[in-house]
């Protein structure tokens, strides 16, 4: 089957996504509660294929602030990775870090951003870990940029990236618990349509 | 995109990357806000033309032309184009919004309309306001003033 947009994938596909967030959700937990120092607890993730519109409202109100850490997949697939974070995620990682606290994203420093960035990296590298391994190919990553802007503005960075491929985002989203607070997260992972198709071929095929 | 006559305020949310395009005839009262996300439609099967800079602005001043708009008379305000994400190499995603601001410019240049005021580049997302009542375009963000075009 080739897919043309991420609409088009079918029930086996977005099983196989979701296999792979759950697999990646389990090895970020584990290296999250190694860096921050408390159990780390992952839900079974939710893939959904989301207009930008959708995405947004699911997250909360166009010109709330919100931050996220993107990294650029290269080599065999190529695309883009964004992890979103909420006030109460970021504020949960500078407390364990840091033990600061971080009730505006005004009194967020070098460190605090830099504490953030490595968590959100540290999650976008650990699907993307198991997605390589899964399918057996090789993924390059950028080093990672990080931003503090409004939740429209933020959500159109991956739709122009997209553009012209697809007028919708692949949404990986789930729970977290990070020692006892429950925190959400939220990731965007979007392959572009040739890289997806070469994922789907090497991943649905040898079952179907 | 959306248009308008005599009262009202027009509102496109979080601008990032994007422009947002404000066309006003005071004359007739009648004005237009515009939000692209791309600078080019290329040979897509235009789904959506008003996410591209050209296409946009061109089935725009179509719409406009049908309510009675006079082109001569535009006055036109463009925010937006940011940089989102500073990354490393200063490949595609980095530089999208300056990509808009120039295609934006290009296209309006190219239709013989004059841009008044522009707030674009820096790395802020903007929300941009048009009143249709008089033409004032306002531009909301987070952590700065708010501030008329």
């Amino acid at each position: 089957m080739k897919i043309a947009r991420y609409e088009d994938m079918d029930d086996m596909s977005k099983d196989m996504m979701k296999e792979i967030g759950s697999i990646g959700t389990g090895n970020a937990a584990t290296a999250l509660s190694g860096l921050l120092g408390v159990d780390v607890e992952m839900t079974l993730p939710k893939v959904e294929i989301l207009e930008y519109n959708e995405v947004v409202e699911c997250l909360g109100d166009p010109e709330e602030l919100i931050s996220g850490v993107l990294v650029q997949m290269g080599g065999n697939v190529n695309g883009i990775m964004l992890f979103v974070m909420k006030l109460n995620f970021v504020d949960e990682v500078a407390k364990l870090m840091l033990h600061k606290s971080v009730s505006d994203y005004s009194e967020m420093g070098e460190m605090e951003i830099s504490a953030a960035t490595e968590v959100g990296n540290i999650i976008i590298s650990s699907y993307v870990g198991s997605l390589s391994k899964l399918a057996d190919v090789e993924i390059s990553l950028s080093v990672p940029g990080f931003a503090i802007n409004m939740l429209g503005a933020i959500m159109t960075v991956p739709m122009a990236e997209l553009g012209y491929e697809s007028d919708k985002l692949m949404m990986i989203s789930g729970k977290c618990i990070m020692g006892q607070k429950n925190v959400e997260s939220n990731l965007l992972m979007l392959p572009d349509i040739e890289s997806l198709n070469y994922l789907m071929d090497r991943l649905v095929k040898p079952y179907e | 995109m959306k248009i308008a006559r005599r009262e009202g305020v027009l509102i496109t949310y979080a601008l990032g990357s994007c422009i947002g395009i404000s066309l006003y005839d005071p004359m007739i009262k009648l004005g237009a806000l515009i939000h692209i996300m791309l600078p080019e439609a290329g040979n897509q099967d235009a789904s959506n033309v008003f996410k591209f800079a050209d296409t946009g602005i061109r089935e725009t001043l179509r719409k406009m032309a049908l309510f009675g708009g006079v082109k001569s008379r535009y006055q036109c305000k463009i925010a937006g184009g940011a940089k989102m994400f500073e990354m490393m190499k200063g490949n595609g995603i980095g530089n999208i919004g300056a990509r808009n601001s120039q295609n934006v410019e290009n296209v309006l240049r190219a239709e013989g309309i004059r841009i008044l005021r522009r707030d674009v580049g820096a790395n802020y997302a903007r929300t941009m306001l048009l009143d249709v009542a008089d033409g004032t375009v306002k531009i909301r963000t987070a952590g700065h003033p708010e501030i008329t075009l």
